[in-house]
């Protein structure tokens, strides 16, 4: 079964058009890359897919369930970790974590369970005791990024989970992200950074004005255009 | 493991940070120190009761009015200067500010039938401010009349010998009687006006504070999450959206009502201090009234205290959930301001018009827009118990309770669709 299934999605705000017919499936297990400059509709689509926006038409399955009718069983498997997203400012790393744990699990002895792998996850260690308003860019995405996985989602939906951040935070969070796709869990990201989704993911697509111009690995892209270069493919692809 | 409880608690950590508690700690403070300091002022100048006298008459006239003066409590200065001027610049007197003047010739020209004057100083100094020279000018006043009777009774004793001068001067003292609902009942009416004064200003000023402070608190709880991002994740759990929304008014009504608590504590002891003079002794008399309030029906009874109560209750669910509806309209943090604008005019209307307008005798139009505004209900509240119109404090009750139910199923629906994360109250401004 794929994890995500999109046929046909289309998805506009008033009269303007963000996302205009979109095809494509995720497989699971896999990371996939939706990639695209700035304003082409990934995160319309990443939310489409998280259940929090609708389809204006077309339809999006996550296991078999559909985001419309069957959002609340969508919810249960999975988790989205929205772009440039805040933690309370006034709990500190722990109580975070503990309440997004009991908010997903509502089970005391599974959220403390939860927790123990989030905050081992996170690497904040003695950090996790200080107020969030404390944090760092890099501190707050790594919280977020373990909050995000804690729960164990068989769908992890991740919004430019590294923009933003300096090489040695933007690794980490790429090398865990790795480690838990390893693990089975499935993995939908978006990025505006063509060369770096390439060490992560399995397929990417390339998306543009809300239409996707391709789908498919890095490499057979490149291939395709004969080229090193995955940003030149951009390039030729919306020539 | 009741996740109700858990978001009720995680609202109360995020809103009740350090600095709001130190900010209401340092108004309890604040409050206390300045009606502490203003009281004490008060009851020194109160205690100051000092009257310079000018006597140029010397007459047996002039050392009755003396008496009568001390009589009532005032404490004579005698003052040796030729003239009323020389009288108020002398450093002796530098300190006070009321001044008689008791001219040649008094005893002399009254006792010939003819019109005489006696005159009064109040002396309002240039860089005073407060309450003193206000007191010190009503001090004058008093005195001013203690000064009139006692002459009067003077002139009474020569002309007319044999009669009670308190007879003649005033042969049908006043009997005040206040009436209501018909039922007419025997007590000063400064009292009752007192009393009714002390129900009516007081309580809305309590109220306006905590209705402001909560709907301020949960638009920038929502307005918060809105602008972290952490909505939309909270959006994106399998958690019930209609407990978001009950979490948030639960919260903010929490401490909505721990802040009231202590607001009414501080202001308290501020008027308490301020008032000390004028009010306490009001309320003095109010208590010894109280029998005749209790048969006139003034007084509020427990139950009536409850629907009070129930009746600003209802008032601050209101102005919650139309805060909450606000907030998930506005975009960020910064546009809060201006998105408490209209919950703002709202209040005040309701709080200040029936202040400075008889409702019962003002025109429709604006009745009905009083009315319409749930909050007048919970300001007129007291008032109407008072006058013994439960059936209208029900009926208010019922009307807020409508309009609540109104916003919070209009917030839920908000919550439950996409709305809150696409639909923008934009100021002028088009995309
Ligand atoms: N709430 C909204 N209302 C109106 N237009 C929106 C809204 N959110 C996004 N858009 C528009 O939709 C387009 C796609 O946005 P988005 O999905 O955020 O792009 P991306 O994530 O690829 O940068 C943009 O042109 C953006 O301006
Ligand atoms: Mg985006």
């Amino acid at each position: 079964m794929n994890a995500v299934e999109i046929r046909g999605l289309v998805k506009k705000y008033a009269d303007f058009e963000a996302v205009s017919g979109l095809t494509f499936d995720v497989r699971e297990g896999e990371i996939f890359a939706l990639v695209g400059p700035n304003g082409v509709g990934k995160s319309t689509t990443l939310k489409t897919i998280a259940t929090i926006l609708s389809p204006s038409s077309g339809s999006v399955a996550v296991f078999g369930l559909d985001t419309a009718r069957e959002a609340h069983g969508v919810r249960e498997i999975i988790s989205y970790l929205p772009e440039e997203a805040g933690a309370y400012k006034n709990l500190t790393g722990r109580e975070y974590l503990d309440f997004m744990a009991l908010v997903f699990l509502r089970d005391k002895q599974k959220a403390a369970a939860a927790v123990a792998f989030g905050s081992e996850l996170s690497g904040l260690k003695d950090r996790l005791e200080d107020k969030v308003k404390t944090y760092s860019k890099g501190m707050t995405r790594k919280l977020l990024l373990a909050r995000a996985v804690m729960v164990k989602p068989k769908l992890a939906i991740l919004d430019e989970p590294t923009s933003g951040l300096d090489i040695v935070n933007g690794y980490e969070i790429r090398k865990t992200i790795k480690q838990l796709a390893a693990g089975g869990m499935t993995f939908l990201i978006s990025s505006h950074n063509m060369s770096e989704i390439e060490f992560l993911s399995g397929r990417i697509g390339v998306i543009n004005k809300g239409k996707l111009l391709a789908c498919d690995t890095p490499a057979a892209l490149k291939t395709r255009f004969t080229t090193d270069d995955l940003e030149e493919v951009f390039i030729k692809l919306t020539q | 493991m009741n996740i109700f409880f858990v978001l009720v608690k995680k609202e109360i950590k995020e809103l009740l940070t350090l600095q709001v508690i130190l900010s209401i700690a340092a108004m309890l403070l604040i409050f206390q120190v300045i009606g502490k300091s203003v009281g004490s002022q008060n009851k020194s100048t109160a205690a100051h009761n000092g009257v310079v006298t000018l006597d140029l008459d010397r007459s047996a006239v002039s050392r009755r009015l003396a008496a009568a003066l001390a009589e009532a409590g005032y404490e004579i200065r005698p003052s040796r200067a030729a003239n009323i001027e020389a009288a108020m610049a002398s450093p002796e007197h530098a300190a006070e500010n009321s001044f008689i003047l008791i001219p040649e010739g008094l005893e002399r020209t009254i006792n010939s039938g003819k019109k005489s004057r006696v005159e009064f100083y109040s002396r309002f100094k240039k860089n005073a401010s407060g309450l003193g020279p206000v007191l010190a000018a009503s001090r004058t006043r008093k005195a001013a009349a203690v000064v009139s009777g006692e002459l009067s009774y003077y002139v009474l004793e020569r002309r007319v010998p044999g009669v009670a001068p308190a007879f003649l001067r005033n042969p049908a003292p006043a009997l005040e009687f206040a009436v209501v609902d018909g039922h007419a009942e025997e007590v000063p009416l400064a009292q009752v006006l007192a009393f009714i004064q002390s129900q009516t200003y007081f309580f809305p000023v309590a109220v306006f504070f905590i209705v402001i402070l909560s709907a301020q608190m949960i638009m920038t709880s929502v307005a918060g999450e809105k602008e972290n991002k952490t909505l939309e994740t909270l959006l994106s759990s399998p958690i019930d959206r209609r407990l978001l929304v009950m979490s948030k008014l639960a919260a903010s009504a929490v401490i909505a009502a721990a802040l009231s608590a202590a607001y009414m504590l501080g202001m308290r002891s501020f008027m308490s201090g301020i008032t000390a003079e004028t009010t306490l002794g009001a309320a003095a008399g109010v208590s010894a009234a109280g029998p005749a309030l209790a048969k006139l029906g003034l007084l509020i009874s427990p139950q009536g205290y409850f629907l009070v109560g129930l009746s600003v209750l209802f008032c601050i669910l209101c102005a919650l959930s139309i805060a909450f509806i606000l907030g998930v309209l506005s975009e960020d943090l910064k546009s809060i301001q201006a998105m408490m604008t209209p919950l703002m005019m709202a209040l005040m209307l309701s709080y200040l018009l029936p202040i400075f307008i008889d409702l019962s005798s003002a025109n429709l139009g604006i009745k009905f827009l009083l009315y319409a505004i749930p909050f007048t209900h919970a300001f007129m509240a007291p008032q109407n118990m008072m006058m013994g119109n439960t059936a209208q404090v029900l009926w208010g009750i019922a009307y807020q309770a409508a309009v609540f139910t109104v916003c919070v199923v209009y917030a839920a629906r908000l919550f439950s669709g996409e709305a809150l994360l696409t639909m923008r109250l934009k100021f002028g401004r088009k995309r």
